[in-house]
């Protein structure tokens, strides 16, 4: 395959890397590994011992991880060029298909998981076929709106929605019954996410997704079936939103139309954004601090919104690549 | 492009472990209880446009264990406890409702708590306090909320349906109240409100002549509705589930459109944008107040509206409401003894039979705890119902009444 | 139906002047103005304090939302677009700093002016009974103001050699930076005439519909859904859009239950751009 990468693309593999072939080399490989073990440390030892007599703190950090499940899944939209401002919607169709299997039908839980996943993904996969013809702007002005008329719809489904009212109620799963297990469940969900995602960047499809990004039209005309691999993109990128909000909906034990806005998935681009586009890590990393400052800031009460926004410019501004970019030396475009 | 050598990305990596290890060390827990200091959690919306709600909720606690801090604190069994307020800002989010709960009574070991204020956020903080056995003293107009099995819910506001009967039968009395009819917002909640408020009009034998006129939430344009009601001549119209900022234009559309007779809200409306939007339209306009009035305020109310305008910079009319709830926390606990302070089981036991004088009001009125007829279960707290009419572009008393 | 027809004049008016706000600074510098709403509620504000509170003419109050305004946006290109425009990597750091700015105005607004809604008094009082309808003389004032500055926008854009210039930037950006046109400045100018005209719609409906400072995102909502219409970065594109809210509003309202209303206009939207993605009047995509 002749395709020329950028230098972005690849250090979009650089992290946890692959060849321009699209097929992983041996030594960086191990790297790779080396990375995901360290992930996984952090994700199981550090954190949960370090946090040990603070269920709150825990709990802030179970949400951190359940979030950074649908920023991952959005990192999978940037892959494919495109900025999704939709995932809250997908995040609230997950979250309501566990609220009402669990409460109207007695389903478990754990059923209910995948399930609010794979209806997510279901979703986006129809809606993906006439949405994604749109390009640039439009396509993320129409998913900025995707994220109103879900909230919309929630609020008049009548019998099926609660309305306004919301689903509440949802029973306690089985097992999960502490606030260490539910955090030990969203760290198992954040690390399969960041798994997935790079499986998939590091692997064909992963280098047709980047040809995509980088022209389109080019990538049509040498025979890449583009509009097959944009759905794929949109209904990974949504089923994974959706996982996130099933789990969220069970965590909260309820959910209501107005749990997820428009600025939910402002926040969601966010992570993905601050942590820096050209890492599968950084929407883990970019939740992390966004969650964990927000709670931080509590402190300044009244100031924690505006320098909430303060922060954000300053990061765009000083550090427009994402944080993880600050590794990286300076080079000239 | 020139190439560049790849730089290892492992330090981009470990700068981002670094910081998410930082601000996760950065954490201290607080401590949990000092001998002789009662924490008491406020969680409410604090910021946005509702921000007014949990702001009023946050000054009104701080002015109270301010007044109680000057005398040593507040005295539970012979001894003196100071009060200390901690609030979590919820921003009306659900979401944002579990995690503020979960850190007032996990972290900071809170068992009794003031707010919230919407109906989504009591409903996802309820779970948490329910299983931590902590006490709610919140704000919501729907009555699930506080009916079994909710038994951990205290309602510390007056909520319109138990307004409207009270002002009918005054205007009944009073100013020869024959006929009503309502506009209401279109949602199920205000569409309730008129239904029960349609009933208690007609059982006091007022004719309703119109009651099926609605408006959209977001409509600007009150002529088209208020014309039909106004051509029914009716002696009062209520204004059901309006709000603050509606209130004004739907006065002044009714009075463009020559009408004579009264208009009412049965909830707590704001002077400010009546008096700016509808000026001499609004004269007359009769609403819920908070409870409190020069004409009826003890000293001791006095004393607590200089400590919270100290607090919050200006008075609010709805702290006189919010002002009951800390107060009457503290009072129970007086009641039922020093092991309540960790156990509320104790403390709802003292709830049914509590009574103690009203600090805030003239007189020898006594406050206790109300509502049975309401949620099987007395859960509110025995607030003055204040009824205002706006005069010369400010509230004043109109009567002050009971609830049931 | 004469009610509905007045109602949507008078909205779709009023939202021109928002549409028209937001397609310059999209057409100019193809940047998204996330923080079009959120100008919209600072001008609102603007004109409450200088009317409403401190009791000066209504003129004053629009020009002073327009300018402040104006302000605003001049200074979010030159602190902030400008930056990243040079700095970054990749495109979607202006969307993110769009985004940014949109957080950071309504922040500001809120410490600044307080969570609390606010309206004014009607500029006119009294009522015209035309059939069936009513009309209220504050609306045909904010009507006729809406047209009147139209005109006189688009008269500018047409005539004076700035308009040109920046017709020429929105055109083919490279090709007027080789023809020596200061493209810096233009953008600047543009920013600042786009935030304006969204500054004096929030301005001119505080009269209708009153300000707080959470409505920004409303606002922008509904001005995306315009350009989407209308075909983005198209000024005629912008104005039809417009027309079309305008109404779709007006006999939703009318008909329908409030919250249902929008769900049925985003509905058709996601139809409609199925259909015609690029809008009425937009380019067709390559």
């Amino acid at each position: 395959m002749g395709l020329n990468l950028t230098r972005s693309d690849a250090r979009a593999t650089a992290v946890l890397p692959v060849g321009a072939s699209g097929e992983p080399r041996p030594r960086r490989n191990i790297l790779a590994l080396a990375v995901a073990v360290a992930m996984a440390a952090a994700l199981f030892v550090v954190l949960p011992i370090g946090l040990a007599g603070q269920p709150y703190w825990l709990s802030v950090a179970t949400n951190a991880n359940a979030l950074s499940v649908g920023a991952l899944g959005l990192w999978l939209m940037f892959s494919i060029g495109r900025i999704d401002i939709g995932q809250a919607a997908f995040a609230a169709v997950g979250g309501y298909t566990t609220a009402i299997l669990t409460t109207r039908y007695g389903l478990s839980f754990w059923l209910c998981l995948p399930l609010s996943a794979t209806a997510a993904a279901a979703l986006a996969a129809v809606i993906g076929v006439p949405i994604l013809r749109l390009r640039g702007v439009y396509f993320s002005m129409i998913t900025l709106i995707l994220t109103e008329v879900t909230r919309l719809a929630l609020l008049n489904g009548g019998a099926l929605t609660n309305g306004a009212a919301g689903i509440t109620g949802i029973p306690e799963a089985a097992l999960l019954d502490t606030p260490l297990r539910f955090y030990l469940l969203s760290a198992a969900l954040a690390l399969f996410a960041a798994l997935l995602t790079w499986r998939i960047s590091a692997s064909r499809i992963g280098s047709v997704f980047r040809s995509m990004r980088q022209n389109e039209a080019l990538a049509a005309s040498l025979g890449i079936d583009v509009t097959r691999y944009r759905v794929i993109a949109f209904a990974l990128a949504s089923g994974l939103g959706g996982l996130a909000g099933g789990f969220l909906a069970q965590s909260q034990q309820n959910i209501f139309p107005a749990t997820y806005t428009i600025s939910d998935s402002i926040s969601f681009m966010l992570y993905c954004f601050l942590g820096g586009l050209d890492y599968v890590l950084g929407p883990l990393v970019g939740a992390y601090l966004l969650v964990f400052a927000f709670e931080l800031l509590d402190a300044l009460q009244r100031y924690q919104a505006l320098l909430y926004g303060i922060l954000m410019i300053a990061v765009i501004l000083l550090v427009p690549n994402g944080l993880l970019s600050l590794g990286r030396s300076r080079t000239r475009r | 492009m020139s190439s560049s050598v790849p730089v290892k990305p492992r330090r981009g990596v470990i700068l981002g472990g670094a910081l998410i290890a930082s601000a996760v060390m950065l954490t201290v827990s607080t401590v949990a209880f000092a001998d002789d200091i009662l924490k008491i959690g406020v969680l409410g919306v604090m910021s946005g446009p509702d921000a007014a709600w949990g702001l009023v909720s946050k000054y009104s606690a701080e002015a109270t264990a301010a007044m109680y801090n000057e005398q040593g604190g507040v005295e539970i069994g012979g001894k003196k406890y100071k009060i200390e307020i901690d609030s979590v800002d919820d921003q009306a989010d659900p979401k944002l409702a579990v995690t503020g709960a979960q850190r007032l009574i996990l972290q900071d070991g809170i068992k009794y708590m003031i707010g919230p204020n919407v109906d989504s956020t009591i409903a996802s903080a309820q779970p948490i306090a329910e299983k931590y056995d902590v006490m709610m003293f919140s704000y919501s107009f729907t009555r699930s909320l506080f009916s079994p099995p909710h038994l951990n819910t205290v309602l510390g506001i007056i909520p319109g349906y138990q307004t409207g009967p009270v002002v009918f039968k005054y205007l009944q009395d009073h100013e020869g109240l024959k006929s009503v009819a309502f506009v209401v917002l279109n949602t199920a909640e205000a569409l309730k409100q008129r239904d029960e408020s349609v009933a208690a009009a007609g059982k006091l034998g007022l004719e309703v002549i119109s009651s099926t006129d609605t408006y959209e939430e977001g409509a600007t344009d009150f002529f088209p509705v208020m014309s039909k009601v106004v051509g029914g001549n009716p002696g009062l119209i209520v204004l059901s589930g309006v709000s603050p900022a509606d209130a004004p234009k739907l006065i002044k559309a009714a009075r463009q459109l020559d009408y004579k007779g009264l208009l009412e809200a049965e909830t707590a409306q704001d002077i400010n944008i009546l008096d700016q939007v509808a000026g001499d339209a609004a004269e007359g306009f009769i609403s819920l107040g908070g409870a409190s009035t020069p004409e009826i305020q003890s000293d001791y109310m006095t004393s607590f509206i200089d400590h919270y305008k100290k607090i919050a910079g200006e008075w609010n009319d709805e702290a006189g409401t919010k002002a009951y709830a800390l107060e009457m926390i503290l009072k129970t606990l007086q009641k039922a003894g020093p092991a309540a302070i960790a156990d509320t089981e104790l403390f709802k036991k003292t709830i049914p039979d509590f009574s103690a004088p009203n600090p805030f009001i003239k007189g020898d009125q006594e406050l206790r705890y109300v509502g049975e007829a309401y949620f099987q279960q007395k859960r509110q707290i025995g607030l003055p119902m204040v009824i205002n009419t706006v005069a010369g572009g400010a509230f004043k008393t109109l009567f002050v009444g009971t609830v049931q | 139906m004469q009610q509905i027809l007045f109602n949507g004049l008078v909205l779709s008016a009023s939202y021109a002047v928002i549409a028209l706000g937001i397609t310059l600074i999209f057409s100019i510098m193809n940047i998204l103005n996330f923080a079009h709403g959120q100008m919209f509620m600072v001008g609102g504000f603007a004109a409450y304090y200088v009317y409403g509170r401190f009791h000066l003419p209504f003129v004053v109050g629009l020009i002073v939302a327009t300018i402040g305004v104006g302000a605003i946006g001049v200074l979010f290109e030159i602190l902030f677009f400008r930056r990243v425009r040079r700095a970054a990597n990749r495109e979607e750091n202006s969307i993110l700093l769009a985004v940014g700015t949109a957080l950071l105005l309504e922040n500001l607004a809120l410490f600044a002016f307080g969570e609390k809604e606010r309206g004014v008094p009607d500029v006119v009082d009294g009522v015209l009974r035309v059939g069936s309808a009513y009309l209220p003389a504050g609306r045909i004032l904010i009507l006729a103001v809406s047209v009147a500055l139209i005109a006189a926008l688009l008269l500018f854009v047409q005539g004076t050699k700035i308009g040109r210039a920046m017709r020429a930037v929105a055109q083919d950006r490279e090709v007027t930076l080789l023809m020596g046109v200061d493209i810096d400045r233009i953008s600047a100018i543009g920013f600042g005439i786009g935030a304006g005209l969204a500054g004096l719609a929030g301005a001119l409906l505080v009269t209708l519909s009153g300000v707080s400072a959470g409505m920004g995102t409303t606002i922008t909502t509904k001005a995306f859904v315009m350009i989407m219409i209308g075909g983005a970065g198209v000024v005629a594109g912008s104005l039809l859009g417009a027309v079309v809210l305008g109404f779709a509003e007006a006999i939703g309202y009318a008909l329908l239950p409030g919250s249902v209303t929008y769900l049925m206009i985003f509905l058709a939207l996601i139809v409609f751009l199925i259909v015609r993605p690029q809008g009425i009047m937009g380019k067709p995509w390559g």
